[in-house]
């Protein structure tokens, strides 16, 4: 028995493993910029094309060892360990590679892996189609992949309309030409794709139910919903409790659920009933009317702990 | 050699607090005496009111805030502030959930699952408050913060202003142990005022017993359901249940122990005494603290009527014989054990045999429930 509990654990921490190893899914391509004339310079002071990554989670996200590539081919490669030849790995041991929540960072497409971790060891090429993806760990599953259109110009980028999100309800709309000629097509290198000064929801919330019905009653319908399942859910426990209960309690008299019920009143077991027939034969027995001399002595049983020992304290706790 | 003795002791004048005092200081300081009084003398909630008390005494001590002297709770890497990181950071809360569920018999709401609904109309106290603190000219996270007084929670109250409206955190605070400490006195007339005579004697049939089984399951299932649902209120449900799990699973009983009553403990005088310090002046005497004090009175009394009106309305659909007792609707606010226990005395006050303590419970603990269910729809909506 404990063999086979064993070995259901074993298999319940390797699920977790796989679960936890997951967790880069958060990671987005979110701007990219192929020909780099007038826009930011990397730490030598060179512009090259630029690749920023998003952590679109809320909480920080270790990037070493996901892997960045503007070669498509690795898709018809099989093989994890070739697939990674074709790649840059980002490297491990690098402070820099973890990201803080809803943070960026730049990858300079410049094919100089040796300037540094953010350098890769690929170029894009202006004037075509450049596909981007990253990958995970294993170099097997896509994290993130998107095609730059060989029609972006000089010093523009393509990006993300709104920061690691997709446009669900219409796709087209995810990704956008920026230019740096209006105040919504600044190109926004390490920073947000939109720029907030306040809380959306809330300003949602003040401008559309200025009076607060609509959240009251979205918000009771919540509760009540949460409250309702609950009650359901343990009226229905309550009633496989009670058969269950009969089911044993028959089992036990050597007769069936049906006779059980039939010889016995639902009501005789409660509480009121019992304390009102003690309650009468106490008075009736007149029971106990030299209570208040009677010395009663009960054995406690203390559980032992050796944290709470006096045997291992230093001295004896001052009592008044 | 005595322009010196008389410079350092000028630069030491300057350091006390006699010399930085202003009257927003002493009006501050007075509070704070006003609520160890109360605690003391009146037993108003003194586990709390001692410590926020104490705490306002502590927060409010004038110190030259130029002198970097890192002692002020809003001071980054002073002592006062690494134990308010708790509060700003929302853990202590949590931590008191731990020691709630640990301390928390669910039996009677498990026995009777329909009480659940009496808690969640209770919680109709928050969002009429929230309407009329948007009327008032709050803005809506602010009037999310404020409204959450009306649960009767005072940890679910620090976590939902501590993401909503940090800068009225404390007034908040304040606001809502001061009415959980007045319940006794506000609940009674409502009570009263939606109830018939008749109503006041309906005798409750006693609850069944309730299997170990249904007790161990009852968090678990709790924690998913309710979670499902509102995942914002993860923090506050998911330690409540796991506290409630250590009571009821039978082998974890020193774990219960500690969370219920050593971790509590600490808990409750590090949030009681920094919550209570971080009520600075500037921040406390202000126009909108009394609007917060008006509007956690408002949600209170909604509350508790709506409670008893819901087993009003509620008893219309049941038998005759499952009627429900509408003086046990006050208790869907939290407020535990104590509205549970006016439900009880008022009971009692009409008939003498008539106890309502454990139906009272019910909805007692739901409102628990229900109050954090609803901090986090709150919280999702507009954090």
């Amino acid at each position: 028995m404990k063999k086979k509990l064993s070995t259901i654990l074993l298999i319940m921490v390797a699920c977790v493993g796989v679960a936890t190893a997951q967790t880069r899914g958060a990671l987005r391509i979110n701007e990219i910029m192929v020909q780099n004339e007038n826009s930011v310079v990397d730490d030598y002071g060179c512009r090259s094309a630029w690749v920023e990554l998003f952590n679109s989670s809320y909480a920080p996200l270790e990037i070493s060892s996901v892997y960045i590539t503007n070669n498509k081919d690795v898709l018809n490669v099989s093989d994890a360990q070739e697939r990674k030849k074709m790649m840059y790995a980002v490297p491990l041991g690098d402070v820099n590679t973890k990201m803080p929540k809803r943070q960026h960072v730049i990858f300079w497409a410049d094919g100089q892996p040796t300037r540094g971790t953010f350098h890769t060891n690929f170029t894009l090429t202006p004037g075509q189609d450049n596909w981007v993806g990253i990958f995970d760990a294993s170099g097997l599953n896509v994290i993130d992949s998107i095609t730059v259109p060989a029609s972006l110009l000089a010093n523009t980028t393509y990006a993300r309309a709104i920061d690691g999100k997709d446009n669900e309800t219409n796709p087209a709309l995810t990704w956008e030409v920026r230019d740096n000629l209006t105040p919504t097509s600044y190109i926004t290198p390490s920073s947000n794709n939109i720029i907030t000064d306040s809380n959306t929801k809330v300003e949602t919330f003040k401008t559309q139910d200025e009076n607060g019905f609509a959240m009251t009653i979205m918000a009771m319908c919540i509760v009540f919903s949460a409250l309702l399942l609950l009650c359901v859910c343990f009226f229905v426990i309550s009633k496989i409790g009670e058969r269950i209960s009969k089911r044993n309690k028959a089992k036990s008299h050597g007769t069936s659920v049906s006779e059980l019920s039939r010889s016995e009143h639902s009501d005789h077991d409660s509480g009121e009933e019992i304390a009102a027939i003690v309650m009468a034969l106490h008075e009736h027995l007149d029971a106990h009317d030299q209570e208040n001399t009677i010395l009663t002595i009960n054995k406690v049983k203390k559980a032992y702990s050796p944290w709470s020992s006096k045997i291992y304290g230093l001295r004896e706790v001052p009592r008044r | 050699m005595t322009e010196f003795f008389i410079s350092n002791l000028q630069d030491f004048w300057h350091l006390t607090g006699f010399y930085n005092a202003t009257w927003e200081h002493f009006v501050m300081l007075a509070v704070g005496l006003f609520f160890i009084w109360l605690a003391i003398k009146k037993d108003f909630e003194p586990m709390l009111l001692v410590p926020i008390g104490f705490g306002m005494l502590i927060g409010n001590i004038p110190f030259n805030t130029e002198a970097g002297l890192e002692i002020g709770i809003y001071e980054e890497g002073s002592v006062l502030n690494i134990l308010y990181n708790g509060v700003s950071a929302g853990w202590y809360p949590p931590l008191i959930f731990l020691g709630i569920g640990a301390m928390t018999d669910f039996s009677a709401l498990i026995a009777n699952p329909k009480l659940m609904l009496i808690g969640a109309a209770a919680q109709f106290g928050i969002f009429g408050a929230y309407m009329v603190a948007l009327l008032l000219g709050f803005e809506p996270d602010q009037a999310g913060a404020i409204a959450i007084i009306g649960g009767a929670d005072g940890p679910t109250a620090i976590f939902l202003s501590s993401k909503l409206a940090p800068n009225l955190m404390g007034a908040i605070a304040v606001s809502a142990y001061s009415y959980m400490a007045l319940v006794p006195v506000i609940q009674p007339p409502i009570m009263r005022l939606f109830t018939t005579k008749k109503e006041r004697l309906i005798k409750m049939k006693p609850a069944r017993a309730v299997s170990q089984n249904e007790k161990i399951i009852f968090p678990i299932i709790g924690l998913l359901l309710t979670c499902f649902v509102v995942p914002s209120g993860i923090p506050l449900l998911g330690m409540l249940f796991f506290g409630n799990l250590l009571r009821e699973c039978g082998v974890t009983t020193r774990l219960a122990k500690t969370a219920s009553n050593a971790l509590t403990d600490i808990v409750t005088i590090l949030l009681g005494m920094t919550v209570g310090a971080s009520t600075q002046a500037s921040q406390f005497l202000t126009a909108e603290t009394i609007g917060i004090f008006a509007l956690g009175f408002m949600a209170f009394i909604i509350a508790s009527s709506s409670g008893v009106l819901f087993v009003k309305l509620f008893n219309l659909f049941l038998p005759k014989s499952k009627k429900i007792n509408p003086l046990i609707g006050n208790a869907g606010v939290s407020a535990v054990p104590m509205s549970a226990r006016i439900s009880n005395n008022l009971g009692l006050e009409y008939d003498p045999s008539n106890y309502l303590l454990m139906h009272a419970m019910g909805p007692n603990v739901s409102g628990v429930i229900g109050s954090a269910v609803a901090a986090g729809v709150l919280l999702g909506f507009l954090a």
